[in-house]
């Protein structure tokens, strides 16, 4: 029983790093263009799918195809942006419901290209670690190393450097980081860019782990957007924490309660934190 | 004057002798029914709630569950429906508007309600057959001057069926609308803390809105239920309700009559051409973006503002 529950806990744990760079995509594109890009999840797909085709059918080494498929993901997402977002600034609904039908254009073009079928990847990293008495398979935890990583990387990359203050700033008060010099439309942009290839590289680590389907994005910005609540919308760290107790309480709760609800957990969470926590367990303000 | 923009429906079905139009239309009158009393909270209240599918679909398991069950008629089993749907709304509408839950965040709460309600009918397999659905047996009967009580059964009973619910629809939206009523929703929607500054009740208007949108959405989810026969845990789905916010967007989100033109294009625009479902999904989507991106006022919005510049 206690293996299954550290068993569970570990997975809930790498399940809900991937939660979390799809949250501090959300985070990150909220904060800046005051939008909720619901589209997230199909740039993630599409990474998962580039990855699965470049490594499977292509036959290049794994490490050299997670690049194509980050490019193609924030490739797509320039285009998004400069076609579609630039249009929705500061305007959640609109903004909401052009990435809404974003979702379904790719979700269908996915559908044209690789059908329903579920595409499983062949092993990058075969073996397996013991740990606390139960075996973890090797790539999970890279999996888990590099996405923590990237979380933290970008953490400090806005903390630290220039980028990261004006972003900061234009947060705060867009006028004023306007007349301090900020270039408002390139910061957006490359923030929107930047989420999407986030998404992107969560999809690359997606594939080695799970197999893929079309429709994977739906459920993905949907745990998404809750980890980024739970955490604290604007908080970096937070998104990060959110997912990982979100994925936890999902794959602990399944031992207990039937798996059907497991995508219940976060939902009420999400309820319960915006009445009684509105900035969310790490953010500072609403 | 407005009334006589119906007269044309009243006598289109003795024109159109097809039944695929006719129920084309039939679904249109429906889902257009969900669509203006969408509008009611969207549109005229401001407030982007994502429940509207979930008493859709909520009142249409009640209502056919109740006439299976206890082997009641439609009419009756309206009842519990309409009950049902009125006290959840007041419930979720309550806890929303008394932490006051805004734009973005009303939205996610209500779409967490939604999505629990669905993964409840989804997982109550011992009632509610689960994915599989269940199917609808019973037809509605009305009385009818001359012939008695009778059975609807069949496309034209159905048309005008539909379309009677429909105006009654309409005929609620506007009367409440053109009232003080509908000046309140006006002022919550243009300015909220000023509202409630003026002395207007936001909570109780708010709330209002939304239980009023939910319960004739609720009416025209019993009737779909009824008029197709089956009942399935979709009709609660996120992109249901996304159908009903494009046919708002699409019709004109500052009328009570945009919506059924939002709901007779998108309803009869993948019928009417045949396209593959991945094809219609990429015209829906399209569809979408280019209505938000370059008539953010909506077809009849945009007809209207020509008609005042001409």
């Amino acid at each position: 029983m206690l293996q299954l529950l550290v068993g569970q806990t570990l997975n809930g744990v790498i399940v809900g790093t991937l939660y979390g760079i799809i949250a501090l995509g959300v985070t990150l594109t909220f904060g800046i263009t005051g939008i909720v890009n619901f589209a997230l999840g199909e740039f993630m797909m599409i990474g998962a799918y580039v990855t699965w085709y470049l490594f499977d059918v292509a036959g290049l080494p794994y490490p050299v195809a997670i690049w194509p498929a980050i490019a193609v993901a924030a490739g797509c997402g320039f285009a998004a942006d400069q076609l579609l977002f630039r249009f929705t600034r500061n305007n959640l609904i609109n903004g909401l419901l052009v990435s809404i039908g974003l979702i379904s254009i790719i979700e269908a073009a996915a559908l044209l290209l690789w059908t329903t079928t579920p595409k499983d990847m062949g092993y990058v990293l075969s073996g397996a670690v013991a740990l606390g008495g139960v075996s973890v398979p090797k790539m999970k935890l890279v999996v888990f190393a590099l996405l923590a990583a990237v979380i933290f990387l970008t953490y400090a990359a806005l903390s630290r450097t220039w980028i990261g203050r004006a972003a900061y700033a234009f947060s705060q008060n867009p006028e004023a980081a306007m007349l301090m010099g900020v270039r408002t439309e390139v910061l957006q942009s490359t923030v929107v860019v930047y989420s999407t290839a986030l998404a992107g590289f969560g999809g690359a680590l997606y594939a080695t782990l799970y197999s893929l389907e079309p429709s994977m994005g739906g459920l993905y910005i949907l745990k998404g957007v809750e980890a980024a609540i739970l955490g604290g919308i604007g908080s970096l760290i937070g998104s990060l924490a959110g997912g990982i107790i979100l994925g936890v309480t999902e794959a602990v709760g399944s031992i207990y309660l039937p798996s059907a609800f497991r995508d219940a957990y976060g939902l009420i969470f999400v309820v319960a934190i915006l009445l009684y926590q509105p900035a969310g367990l790490f953010g500072t303000e609403r | 004057m407005k009334a006589l923009l119906w007269v044309p429906f009243l006598v289109f079905p003795a024109l159109i002798q097809s039944n695929f139009i006719l129920s084309i239309f039939i679904f249109s009158f429906i889902l257009a029914i969900a669509a203006v009393s969408f509008n009611l909270i969207f549109g005229f209240t401001g407030q982007l709630s994502m429940f509207h599918a979930a008493a859709f679909g909520i009142a249409a398991y009640v209502t056919s569950l109740t006439t299976s069950f206890f082997h009641v008629s439609f009419w009756v089993a309206l009842f519990p429906a309409i009950g049902f749907t009125i006290l959840i709304s007041l419930i979720i509408g309550s806890i929303c508007f008394n932490f006051q839950l805004r734009a973005f965040y009303f939205a996610v709460v209500t779409l967490a309600f939604s999505e629990l309600a669905r993964l409840v009918i989804l997982n109550w397999n011992s009632v509610t057959n689960g994915t599989l659905g269940l199917m609808v047996l019973d037809k509605p009967s009305v009385w009818v001057p001359g012939a008695g009580l009778i059975k609807i059964d069949g496309v034209f009973g159905w048309y005008f069926f539909s379309l009677a619910a429909l105006i009654f629809t309409v005929a609620v939206c506007s009367l409440v609308l053109g009232s003080w009523i509908g000046r309140c929703f006006a002022a919550i929607r243009l300015n909220e803390d000023l509202a409630q500054t003026l002395g207007i009740d936001t909570f109780r208007y708010k709330l209002l809105s939304f239980t009023l949108a939910n319960t004739l959405a609720a009416i025209a989810g019993s009737l779909y239920a009824f008029y197709t026969g089956y009942i399935e845990p979709n009709y609660l789905s996120i992109n249901q309700s996304l159908d009903i916010i494009s046919m708002v967007l699409l019709g004109g989100r500052s009328s009570v009559l945009g919506p059924i033109a939002g709901a007779f294009v998108l309803t009869g625009l993948p019928h009417m051409i045949d396209l593959s479902g991945e094809a219609r999904a990429i015209l829906y989507g399209l569809v979408l973006i280019l209505t938000i991106l370059i008539l953010p006022q909506g077809l009849i919005g945009t007809l209207a503002s020509w008609r005042r510049a001409a």
